[in-house]
């Protein structure tokens, strides 16, 4: 699988801020997964879909864990200044994060990466997440669902518990299908069916995905089936999100040239 | 008597490194920084910029992943030291440094000691303010055994470079993985090193227990963050009474108040690491601090709270 980066040319975007976001609310939601909701107007103006923020789990510098944690924007509330970020307990640092209460004050850093950039002309949009992936996809359903175009949802978990989304898709208008490993709908095979059933007499013109390997090489089938342009969000521990600390290059280690930098070049990358 | 924060007077932050004057005592660590904190962070108000350790030829880094938090506050990395090379660095990289007015200090690294010399060679007619370098990296020619850890051959490219450096000031990177700091100072110091930076990470593991493999690419990382911040102070203190050059301190500073103890335990000036990736703006908080920290301490220089330590 070939990871190309997106067009050389970076679309007019702003610059990351790092600012002490007071905490609007932080709530359990369902199975490992929790929402939290910052008051950061610096970040909903700009933040595009598929952007990330560096969040800081400790309130005190030198404690608590020593590396802020990547996570998308789930949603944001351009009017009220606010961005919501969908997360799932998975150890110390996002165990932390749990601890903010509403009042406190927790460093973000974003937006980060390069969004999601479906071709210009763009209008019918497949959108496949799994899991905590999921939460990489959201604002792109909504805003292109917004602009009027025809965006499908397929919402893929472990079981009905673990499928994020799908209350999000619900309440912004958006056709959402949900997948599950327990009943066996989730199996690639029976996706590929569904989708070519569904989507081959009149193909999407833009498949983004996120959060499931299988997934993806399915994603990229499709894409060269109807000769659509697919774009992915991948995952890479990070340190400064920025382009400069180099621990998130991903993929093959050539010998000469370094693989691209998840955070700076990514996290969106085009799939060949 | 004591001053209270209320009457900060006049704070002389400046601070010498053999020939290299700084305005303040502030500067990031290397690969722990860039010309992308520009709008994060004022560069043009730290004391020097370091940049990321350079090669004479590119190099591509390991395998993922290349870091990961480890626990009580430390962080693990195997970047492995990805460069672009000399020529790219002096036409791309080093003008990005350049334009801020700070001066900027070129971290250099090699896989044998003649590849320190190159480099050296290669930058000799770029424009920036000291060397440092980076004597923690593995020689291909012995079995990959740091270069730091040889007192000879911290002399032999502290020499070298000492010689090709046009004039310029040349700081060594210890390695703190060696029994004793004092001869790998004492060395750099013979050779002619303007100062010291300690130190550099301690190798460490980290263990993905499911999958019983290292979390790391390429098995060990370098251990860094606020967890090794006793670790380091007491190489600082020990590095500063082995020799008579300056001590940069560097591991695990995180807030104003280490920066204080690090100077108290010997340092003139310090770095700042992995307290960046949290809060990019860790060093500017520091800058604003330091006069009251200092004032709070019963100092109006730096140099008066230098060494200070009673033990
Ligand atoms: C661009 C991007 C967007 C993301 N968006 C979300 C999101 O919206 N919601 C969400 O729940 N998660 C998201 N993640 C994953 C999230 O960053 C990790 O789950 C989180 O860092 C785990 O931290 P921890 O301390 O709980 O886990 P630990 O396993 O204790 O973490 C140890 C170290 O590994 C790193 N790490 C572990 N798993 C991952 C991972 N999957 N990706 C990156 N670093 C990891 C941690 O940052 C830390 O440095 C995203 C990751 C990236 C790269
Ligand atoms: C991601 C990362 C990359 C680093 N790259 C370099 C490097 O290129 N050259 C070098 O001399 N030290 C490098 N270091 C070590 C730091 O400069 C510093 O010595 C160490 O991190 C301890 O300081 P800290 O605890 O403040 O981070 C790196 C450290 C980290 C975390
Ligand atoms: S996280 Fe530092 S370069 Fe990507």
């Amino acid at each position: 699988m070939m990871l190309q980066p997106l067009a050389a040319e970076i679309p007019s975007r702003i610059l990351p801020v790092c600012i002490d976001a007071p905490v609007l609310g932080n709530q359990y939601v369902s199975d490992r997964y929790w929402m939290l909701r910052l008051d950061a107007p610096e970040i909903a103006t700009g933040v595009r879909p598929g952007q990330f923020v560096l969040l800081t789990p400790s309130q005190t510098p030198g404690e608590g864990p020593s590396l802020p944690r990547p996570m998308a924007v789930y949603d944001v509330d351009r009017a009220d200044g606010a961005i919501d970020i969908l997360y799932g307990v998975v150890g110390s640092g996002t165990t932390q994060l749990t601890r903010f209460r509403p009042g406190d004050r927790m460093t973000a850093v974003g937006p980060l990466g390069r969004p999601f950039e479906p071709p210009s002309d763009a209008t019918r949009l497949l959108v496949v997440g799994r899991g905590i992936g999921i939460c990489s996809l959201t604002l792109l359903a909504r805003e292109r669902a917004e602009r009027g175009h025809a965006v499908t949802v397929l919402l893929s978990g472990r079981h009905r518990g673990a499928i994020i989304g799908a209350d999000f898709c619900d309440a912004v208008g958006v056709h959402a299908r949900q997948l599950c490993d327990e009943d066996g709908s989730s199996d690639v095979e029976s996706i590929r069916r569904l989708l070519v059933e569904q989507y081959d007499p009149a193909p999407p013109d833009f498949v983004a995905t996120c959060g499931s390997k299988r997934l993806l090489a399915l994603c990229r089938d499709l894409g060269r089936r109807w000769t659509c342009e697919v774009q992915v969000s991948v995952e890479a521990h990070m340190a400064c999100g920025l382009g400069y600390c180099h621990g998130c290059a991903a993929g093959e280690v050539g010998r000469d040239e370094e693989s691209p930098l998840v955070c700076a070049t990514g996290p969106v990358f085009r799939v060949s | 008597m004591r001053a209270t924060s209320s009457e900060v007077v006049d704070v002389d932050l400046s601070v010498e490194l053999g020939p290299l004057r700084l305005s303040n005592p502030i500067m990031p660590a290397s690969g722990c920084f860039g010309p992308e904190l520009a709008s994060l962070l004022p560069l043009e108000r730290l004391g020097a910029l370091v940049t990321k350790t350079v090669f004479t030829a590119a190099r591509s880094g390991n395998a993922a992943h290349r870091l990961t938090d480890s626990g009580s506050g430390s962080a693990l990395n195997s970047v492995g030291i990805p460069s672009p090379g000399a020529a790219s660095f002096r036409s791309q990289v080093l003008p990005r440094y350049s334009a801020h007015g700070t001066p900027v200090i070129v971290s250099i690294g090699g896989l044998a000691v003649d590849d320190y010399f190159s480099i050296a060679d290669e930058l000799s007619m770029a424009q920036f303010a000291a060397y440092e370098v980076n004597v923690s990296c593995p020689n291909l020619e012995r079995g990959g055994i740091s270069i730091g850890a040889d007192p000879d051959q911290v002399y032999r490219v502290t020499r070298g470079v000492v010689d090709r450096a046009a004039g310029r000031p040349v700081i060594v990177k210890l390695t703190p993985n060696v029994a004793s700091v004092d001869e790998t100072a004492c060395a750099a110091e013979e050779a002619g090193a303007a100062a010291l930076t300690v130190a550099n990470t301690f190798v460490g593991l980290a263990v993905d227990l499911r999958r019983r493999r290292p979390v790391l690419g390429n098995g060990t990382g370098g251990l860094s963050g606020h967890g090794i911040k006793p670790l380091v102070l007491r190489l600082v203190w020990e590095a500063s009474r082995a020799v008579d050059i300056p001590i940069v301190g560097c591991g695990g500073i995180a807030t104003t108040g280490d920066v204080a103890e690090f100077l108290v335990a010997g340092a003139t000036a310090v770095q700042i690491g992995t307290a960046t990736f949290s809060r990019p703006t860790t060093m500017a908080q520091m800058l604003d601090e330091l006069p009251t920290q200092l004032t709070d301490l019963g100092c109006r220089r730096v140099a008066d709270l230098v060494g200070s330590l009673q033990a």
